[in-house]
């Protein structure tokens, strides 16, 4: 059986409970800061305010996790760098990246909704931003599929690839696309205010508080990438283990020899897992 | 203002769900992890 | 690199050729497109021929996709993939190849739609040379990125749903461009000059053919 992964450090539990205390704390300044303290804008008045969320969560979204993501993939393909790590790291960094992505879509329809006045526009960043997000699903579709790690990490690192090739050429040729439209005054409208002051602080506060919360979230959902992972490995060995010590004495003297079906790997587990061997101490 | 507030509410209320299920889960998992770790030691 | 890219597309055109799937079932596929669209729109031609350059691209896409399914299936039974990994051609040129093959039969298909564009909606056609060239540029980056696709996904249960999912946003940006050089091409109002859209169909197709080239290779190695 797969040994377990090694506990958190103390260090390292300690510094992950306080970036997840901090980031919360951030958040929620940001929050109160955006909400009561800073003043309505000239033009925007009180929609305004989104922009200390939106901005924030979209730079998370596409500079950020999917960034990290798609530079985790590259590491983990170039052979002199390759390592599991990374391949760990790209899908925990894609996966709270397409909450991101998702979340930016949201808010910046609210935002329109409160500032045009419709759901949605075909404007270049929210459509750029939904192709993200088709990329992004794609991503975690291909993750999904069963197969060995090897084989899904490959996978998954030349979608990442492909998928970051594709968007600056898509956010040009969205952008060339709605700015060439004759017309449409909805479809650009001012959704950059002039900050200044107390509005400044907070749009950047915003940025960090965001910032810090990805990278929370990473963290955590990269230990369970490597938790999971383990199971994975572990799972149907440790079952059939289970089985047989409940046939008694001399099951259990069967369950202790490495016997072919536990060396066969069931289709999810890893190619290569080694056979159950003797339980410790029994 | 009600659609600012909804908003932010969205995007907290999303990201904290998403905070609280990959919490429980890794705590879940570490459980385990505790005790198989505990059964292999001496 | 180059003699196996031409060995590669040779084997996957001729057994075309042979077999007459992408003639028989994928251009009859094309033609239906444009009569559903018709369904869609019409039966007054003034909203087809102002779509046309759209559906015209959107039935390549969708065509295109099953045009890739199908090359990725070439090799599917009885260990073909690893057949051709291990016969010692070059990954580069077997990516080349099998998407020269595609690009072959795309433009077939885009022959049959433009004619049922034309022919079917009413669309006048301006300056054919600019469609010849976006349809060249565009299905050379549309088979790249469809190649490589389709041999990541080759082999899988879910492949024929994975595909269109991975490729079709991928495809967007020439979707976009094509569109717009087809709008300027026939000529309809307000529709700009085509050639910035041209250049981004060229800089697609130089982008996803290096990508193949440079990637095909480590995504094959066996597990």
């Amino acid at each position: 059986m797969a040994s377990p992964p090694p506990a958190w450090s103390r260090r390292r539990a300690v510094i992950v409970h306080v970036l997840g205390a901090a980031s919360v704390l951030a958040v929620a300044i940001t929050v109160w800061l955006g909400l009561w303290v800073t003043p309505p804008d000239q033009h925007l008045r009180d929609e305004v305010r989104l922009v200390y969320v939106h901005p924030p969560i979209a730079w998370v979204a596409l500079y950020l996790a999917f960034g990290l993501g798609a530079l985790s993939s590259v590491l983990w393909l170039w052979t002199r760098t390759r390592s599991a790590a990374w391949d760990r790291l790209a899908a925990a960094s894609m996966e709270v990246g397409t909450v991101f992505t998702a979340l930016t879509l949201v808010t910046g329809s609210i935002w329109g909704r409160a500032t045009w006045g419709v759901w949605w526009a075909w404007d270049a960043r929210l459509t750029s931003t939904a192709l993200l997000l088709v990329l992004q699903l794609g991503y975690l579709a291909v993750r999904r599929v069963p197969s060995d790690r090897d084989a899904r990490a490959r996978r998954s690192a030349v979608v990442a690839l492909v998928a970051a090739v594709d968007v600056p050429i898509v956010h040009f040729s969205v952008d060339w696309w709605t700015t060439l439209h004759q017309g449409g005054t909805v479809t650009n409208p001012n959704l950059s205010p002039t900050i200044h002051g107390s509005m400044a602080w907070t749009l950047l506060l915003g940025f960090v508080a965001f910032t810090l919360l990805f990278a929370w979230l990473l963290v955590v959902r990269y230990r369970l990438v490597t938790l999971a992972e383990w199971r994975e490995d572990t799972e149907l060995a440790e079952a059939l283990h289970e089985r047989w010590a409940e046939g008694g004495p001399v099951a259990e003297r069967r369950a202790a020899v490495p016997t072919a079906t536990t060396a066969t790997a069931a289709p999810g587990a890893l190619a290569g897992a080694r056979p159950a061997g003797p339980p410790a101490g029994s | 203002m009600g659609y600012v507030d909804a908003g932010y509410a969205v995007a907290l209320s999303v990201l904290a769900g998403y905070g609280v299920v990959l919490w429980r889960r890794r705590r879940r998992l570490e459980a385990i992890r505790a005790k198989l770790a505990a059964r292999r030691s001496p | 690199m180059w003699r196996d890219g031409v060995l590669v597309a040779g084997k996957d055109l001729r057994i075309e050729l042979r077999s007459r799937v992408v003639l028989h079932q994928v251009v009859p596929v094309a033609v239906l497109m444009l009569v559903l669209f018709a369904f869609a729109l019409g039966p007054a031609t003034a909203p087809m021929v102002a779509a046309a350059p759209g559906l015209f691209w959107v039935a390549v896409l969708f065509t295109g996709v099953l045009a890739v399914q199908r090359s990725a299936a070439l090799e599917g039974g009885d260990g073909g993939r690893d057949g051709l990994r291990l016969s010692g051609l070059d990954p580069a040129g077997v990516f080349l190849g099998k998407a020269a093959a595609v690009a072959v039969q795309l433009l077939v298909l885009e022959a049959v739609l433009s004619a049922g564009v034309v022919l079917f909606y009413g669309a006048h056609v301006r300056s054919p040379g600019a469609l010849v060239v976006a349809s060249v540029t565009g299905t050379a980056g549309l088979a790249a990125a469809g190649t490589l696709y389709g041999a990541l996904a080759a082999g899988l249960r879910v492949r024929e749903t994975l595909l269109p999912l991975l490729f079709l946003p991928v495809a967007a940006p020439v979707l976009v461009a094509g569109t717009k050089v087809w709008q300027s091409a026939l000529g309809a109002a307000g529709a700009g000059s085509g050639d910035p859209w041209l250049r981004l169909l060229v800089v697609f197709a130089v982008v996803y053919l290096a990508v193949g080239v440079v990637i095909f290779g480590p995504l094959q190695e066996a597990p």
